[in-house]
């Protein structure tokens, strides 16, 4: 510990001079342990004393260095490259605060802050003591991201990171991509249709040299850490030839005897447990499904392309990221919420939308011609009682763009708008003026009031009290309802618990700061776009995605990450591996390992932020951070408290 | 502030790299002065704070610590606050042991440019030690 | 000091430096391109460096915005000009901008001041200053503010009387009033246009009375006086001083109202003028806050719960629409507005209000290319013809638009646009 330290401490010009005798303070350390030489300077940070720095620490063989000035904020990386440059290891480089913290904030007191100036270079001193000289930690990253979900966020995403330079691979649950804008015909703020919008997306990713594209895939497991991640990804079976025939699918679909409510359609149609592609998926294939297929064999007997020997296989990816773009479900009223289920004329806007999508020349309902349509808002959003407090974001403004479209598609539609205050935020207000331009009605309610769907003489009801009109009731004859509903956070969430993705209090994907950094997780590496993260339209899923896929690049894009040294070490002698230290880390960097036959925790330097998190919950005091050592802050605590 | 020859307490603050020490530095930019007698030892996060280094401070001389915490902009994530407010309880704990008095030890979130709050908590942090404890 | 060299080369070009503008070109920096930052103001961070803290976390605006600045100014592949503006970009083929840009003299030499302030101190002369919104006064030599970026002295030369106060108060002697503007001739291959936005300005609205009565203030002065570098230390009203109690926000001043030209919703002044009755509540508990509101939008992650959290504090939400403001004797003012709820007309008096403005486009992104080849949308923001697939794309290949050029949205939505533009941007210069 026999260091040869260099203290330099600056005048700043008048700025800490004028307050603080730094001649004072250069008597007072330069007779202290180690101190090779002493100066004072009129401005540190001045090119001439940079290069005189330098000099003196080539010179005198100098192996610590001082600059007492001005934040560390502002010149900590000055002189850290100055040491650098000199040919010493930046951090035995130690920054003195003595104009912020002594001189500027005493100035009503020359001789308090003259004395508190002496004291922050003697602890600045018996820290340098003891710095190490520390490389960053590099690691390998696979340039290669695993993008989860193939809606639009994701395979946005995708196409942008492979013609950033990634490999990419590209996971979908479903046997088809699209996710919900493949469900959506006409989409607001564009002429094309959802449907054109996958296909395009879907060429794209096609034809992309270095994106892979998995259908009905699911990770099964993980291990790693960034950089280095190892998934196991499952893939289902269709049990259907990948060469077939048109029209043997066709006949296998019409002898399958399973009827099960088509998804897609949001249970308005049934399909068959052979189905193919809907015209907005990809790719176009027939597949089985697996759940409710009964195997009875009918198919096989009609057409020669079924192959139930297919087996699940497995795939290995090895990648430095992980995109997470996994979406929403629509909110699904319950039984009775505005008479859905009960009534049999109440759907919700994803089933409307469906509807009018299928429907030509004329919108018809359960066999009834549709005139008048009550459009009741934040079904499962700004619940007031309910989990979902949240707004839904999108559906103000899809409502008015779907109310226009049918209004447009068939003449003689009458809307009707029960709102909680209607949400066209931006420019999407132009869609609202439109609307009400057209005639639309628009009535509103508070939460403690909501509009009620109700049966009078055979006939739907649907009644408000109506603040628009000083709180008058109004009442509506509706051929056909719609609930408004919003979007929640994906029922089925394996992804996300294999992942330990932590939610927020709306039960989405959570990121780690709204405005720091709005697409990272805690889980280094792991990166949130789209609506798994809350809800968005399409334009800033986009957005969300895009941002999510720079990020996740630039994990991978050197092929390499440097990390800051400054982590957390375990003394695996005295440590007796009790687990707190690891559940206090927020970043999963701690692990249990066998050394010398006991259990002892180790830090996988990769994960380590360097927090400190996991110092004071050890039992043992076994964990040290770099530069942040017992016996450097005991030792400037000791100095620090001397008179 | 009395005018007598001991009007100022050693105090220890421990504050964040990222969080609290900008706003101690801004509260020099402004001149608003604090007790000189108020020194700080920068961490990277308030809830990387060891009771260890806490009750060495009171047995090397200070008279009062004090942590300037996060709080809810911690960087390192939400749990921050939870924990720097464990790590309070738990010293306050090992203090008793000693017989050291708990109110030697105070905790506030300051926050990157709370630095009137942090002066405010200075002054009045140092009139109590001033006035309730032995230096 | 060498020779300043006037042509430089650049990967990408990015217009504004606020926090759109900064954080595209931290990522481009980031994935190894070259960027060069052009600000026309003497500081980066944009708006949002100057406002109190955030919805909805409610974290305190500098400290989110300052880091992110160091980061910034500090990044080795990021070069800053600010008090610069770009006089014209012409594309000359794929990967392949002119851009001419003239950097005005600060008559500081930025290098060598230390921010000390003494020039500050020995300047006579008083003007009101911008970066509090007319609140407070500066000095002709000043620091834009307190945490500016560079935090370096500029003068402003419309003001200064030439008397050399500031030149002998140097202590590094940096003050040189030889400056001229240089322009620089730069090669880039790509442009994000991160131009911002422009406030309305409420003396539009002549039956407001901003501008005349002296208590109705609008919401950006409120923000500088709630924020952490205020110029009071409390909250008070500029007519008299007097602390205010009976505070009125008027929603949608200038926004959804084609009769200012401005149909469209501003997507923030809902948001922001809640947080800021929250933070009145904490700093004058006393105080009564009426907010007057149209719909109330809050839509964002977070959003609705900080609605209803305003609410439960005692927020008065009155559903109405202002018609005229009038003032009495006591300075005080006379709301004369439509309750929806009751569908009357009232009259409501309060000792200060809050015009809460709404978000205009900045014009001055069309000004950026030659030709105007930069095309506008119908409500003069930089279009994005595939606003849904790409909207960072705009009408020329090759330059994208980022944060609120393009529209009105909020900083976590300008972020993440800005994210949107860089990676378009790096796809682009990835495959020249």
């Amino acid at each position: 510990m026999n260091k040869k330290l260099g203290i330099y401490i600056c005048h700043c010009g008048g700025n800490i001079s004028d307050y603080v005798d730094v001649e004072k303070v250069k008597k007072a350390i330069e007779n202290e342990e180690g101190v090779a030489m002493a100066k004072t300077t009129m401005f540190a940070c001045a090119d001439s004393n940079q290069k005189e720095m330098v000099e003196d620490i080539k010179s005198n063989g100098l192996d610590g260095v001082i600059v007492a000035s001005c934040s560390p904020k502002l010149h900590q990386i000055t002189f850290r490259a100055v040491t650098e440059r000199a040919g010493l290891n930046k951090y035995n480089y130690v920054h003195a605060n003595i104009r912020e913290q002594a001189s500027w904030a005493h100035s009503d007191d020359k001789a308090g802050a003259t004395e508190k100036a002496i004291h922050i270079v003697k602890a600045a001193i018996a820290k340098v003591r003891y710095a190490e000289s520390l490389e960053p930690i590099k690691i390998k990253s696979k340039k290669a991201v695993a993008v989860f979900g193939a809606g639009v966020a994701g395979m946005k995403a995708a196409i942008e990171l492979a013609n950033m330079g990634s490999e990419v691979f590209l996971v979908e649950r479903e046997f088809f991509v699209g996710g919900r804008t493949a469900q959506w015909d006409s989409v607001c703020t564009s002429n094309q249709s959802g449907g054109e919008i996958v296909s395009e997306l879907y060429e794209k990713i096609k034809n992309h040299k270095n994106i892979i594209l998995y259908t009905g895939a699911e990770a099964e497991s993980y291990s790693g850490s960034i950089g280095d991640f190892h998934l196991k990804i499952r893939i289902k079976p269709s049990f259907v030839k990948s060469e077939f025939k048109k029209e043997n699918i066709e006949k296998a679909i019409s002898v399958c005897p399973v009827e099960v409510d088509d998804e897609f359609e949001f249970n308005l149609k049934k399909r068959k447990a052979i189905y193919q592609n809907k015209e907005s998926e990809f790719p176009k294939r027939p597949v089985i499904d697996n759940i409710n297929c009964t195997r009875c064999g009918e198919c096989e007997k009609v057409c020669e392309n079924i192959d139930f020997s297919q087996k699940e296989e497995t795939v290995d990816l090895h990648v430095g990221s992980i995109l997470m773009a996994t979406g929403f479900d629509p909110y699904l009223p319950e039984t009775g919420e505005f008479g859905f289920n009960a009534i049999d004329n109440v759907i919700t806007l994803s089933q409307f939308q469906r509807l009018v999508s299928a429907s030509n020349k004329e919108l018809i309902y359960n066999g009834k011609k549709i005139k008048n349509i009550a459009y009741i808002y934040c079904v499962g959003s700004r619940q007031s009682e309910g989990e979902n407090k949240f707004c839904s974001r999108y559906c103000c403004t899809t409502t008015i763009h779907s109310s226009i479209e049918a209004k447009k598609k068939f003449p003689g539609i009458f809307n009707f708008h029960f709102t909680r205050g209607i949400r066209t935020y931006g420019k999407q207000e132009a869609l609202y003026h439109e609307s009400s331009k057209m005639g639309d009605i628009y009535l509103q309610s508070y939460e403690n009031d909501p509009p009620v769907v109700d049966i009078q003489n055979g006939k739907t009801i649907v009644k408000i009290n109506d603040i628009l009109t000083g709180t008058k009731e109004m009442m509506v004859e509706a051929d056909l309802v719609v609930l408004v509903t919003g979007m929640t956070p994906r029922a089925e969430n394996s992804i996300g618990s294999l992942f330990k993705l932590p939610k927020g209090r709306d039960k989405f994907f959570n990121e780690i700061h709204m405005k720091l950094r709005p697409v990272e997780t805690v889980i280094d590496g792991i990166t949130i776009a789209g609506t798994c993260q809350g809800p968005k339209n399409i334009a800033e899923s986009v957005n969300s995605a895009l941002s999510a896929a720079t990020k996740s690049f630039s994990y991978v894009s050197k092929g390499e990450l440097e990390l800051e040294p400054i982590v957390a070490e375990v003394d695996k002698d005295t440590c007796t591996w009790c687990g707190i230290c690891s559940e206090a880390c927020p970043f999963d960097a701690i692990k249990k390992v066998d050394y010398n036959g006991k259990a002892v925790a180790v830090i996988n330097n990769s994960n380590c932020k360097g927090c400190g998190m996991c110092l004071p919950v050890c039992p043992s005091d076994s964990i040290e951070l770099i530069a942040f050592s017992n016996k450097e802050i005991e030792s400037m605590i000791k100095l620090l408290a001397k008179d | 502030m009395p005018v007598s020859n001991k009007k100022y307490a050693k105090i220890l603050v421990f504050s964040t790299e990222k969080i609290s020490d900008p706003a101690i530095d801004m509260a020099g930019l402004l001149k608003l002065h604090y007790p000189p007698t108020v020194y700080t030892i920068p961490v990277p996060c308030s809830s990387g704070i060891k009771p260890r280094w806490i009750l060495n401070a009171f047995e090397e001389g200070f008279s009062g610590v004090f942590i300037a915490a996060d709080g809810s902009d911690c960087p390192y994530g939400e749990s921050c606050t939870e924990k720097t407010g464990h790590i309070v309880a738990k010293t306050h704990e090992l203090m008793k042991e000693k017989n050291i008095e708990s109110a030697r030890l105070r905790m506030a979130a300051i926050c990157s440019v709370c630095s009137e709050s942090f002066v405010k908590q200075m002054k009045s942090f140092n009139e109590y030690l001033i006035n309730n404890v032995n230096n | 000091m060498s020779e300043k060299n006037t042509s430089l080369a650049f990967d990408a070009l990015v217009v504004g430096g606020g926090i759109a503008g900064g954080e595209a070109a931290l990522n481009l920096a980031t994935n190894g391109f070259k960027v060069l930052v052009v600000e026309k103001d003497l500081s980066v961070g944009g708006k949002m460096i100057h406002l109190s803290k955030v919805f909805p976390t409610l974290d305190c605006s500098a400290c989110i915005t300052t880091p992110k600045v160091s980061e910034i100014s500090r990044h080795p592949l990021i070069t800053i000009f600010t008090e610069t503006e770009v006089k014209g970009i012409v594309k000359n083929g794929e990967n392949d901008f002119d851009a001419k840009v003239v950097r005005k003299p600060r008559y500081v030499i930025a290098e060598d001041c230390t921010g000390c302030q003494l020039c500050e101190e020995a300047c006579p002369v008083n003007v009101p200053d911008q970066y509090q919104y007319g609140l407070v006064g500066r000095k002709a030599a000043y620091i834009p503010f307190s945490i500016a970026s560079p935090r370096v002295a500029a003068i402003d030369i419309e003001n200064c009387t030439l008397c050399g106060a500031c030149e002998r108060a140097c202590p590094t002697k940096c003050i040189d009033f030889t400056q001229k503007p240089v322009e620089y001739s730069v090669k880039v291959r790509t442009v994000v246009v991160a131009t911002g936005f422009n406030l309305f300005d409420p003396v539009n609205i002549p039956r407001y009375g901003f501008g005349e009565y002296k208590n109705v203030i609008t919401s950006m002065q409120m923000e500088r006086q709630l924020a952490p570098t205020r110029p009071f230390h409390t909250i008070l009203r500029p007519g008299d001083g007097k602390m205010p109690d009976k505070i009125a926000y008027v929603l949608c001043t200038g926004s959804r109202d084609a009769s200012v030209g401005n149909p469209i919703c501003s997507q923030i002044c809902c948001m922001y003028s809640i947080k800021q009755a929250q933070l009145l509540m904490g700093a004058l508990p006393m105080a009564d806050i009426t907010i007057y509101y149209i719909n109330i939008r809050s839509f964002g992650k977070g959003f609705e719960e900080f609605y209803e959290q305003a609410k439960g504090m005692g927020v008065n939400f009155v559903k109405g629409k202002i018609g005229k403001i009038t003032e009495n004797a006591k300075g005080n003012l006379i709301l004369r507005y439509e309750d929806i709820n009751e569908n009357i007309l009232k009259e409501a008096e309060h000792d200060m209000v809050v015009l809460s403005v709404g978000v205009l486009p900045n014009t001055e992104s069309e000004k950026l290319f030659v030709d105007k080849s930069l095309q506008l949308d119908e409500y003069n923001f930089v279009k994005q013809p595939e606003q849904l697939v790409s909207p960072a794309k705009t009408s020329i290949k090759g330059v994208f638009v980022a944060g609120t050029a393009s529209g009105p949205m909020d900083i976590p939505d300008s972020i993440l646009s800005a994210g949107s533009a860089s990676s378009e941007a790096i796809s682009y210069l990835n495959n020249k």
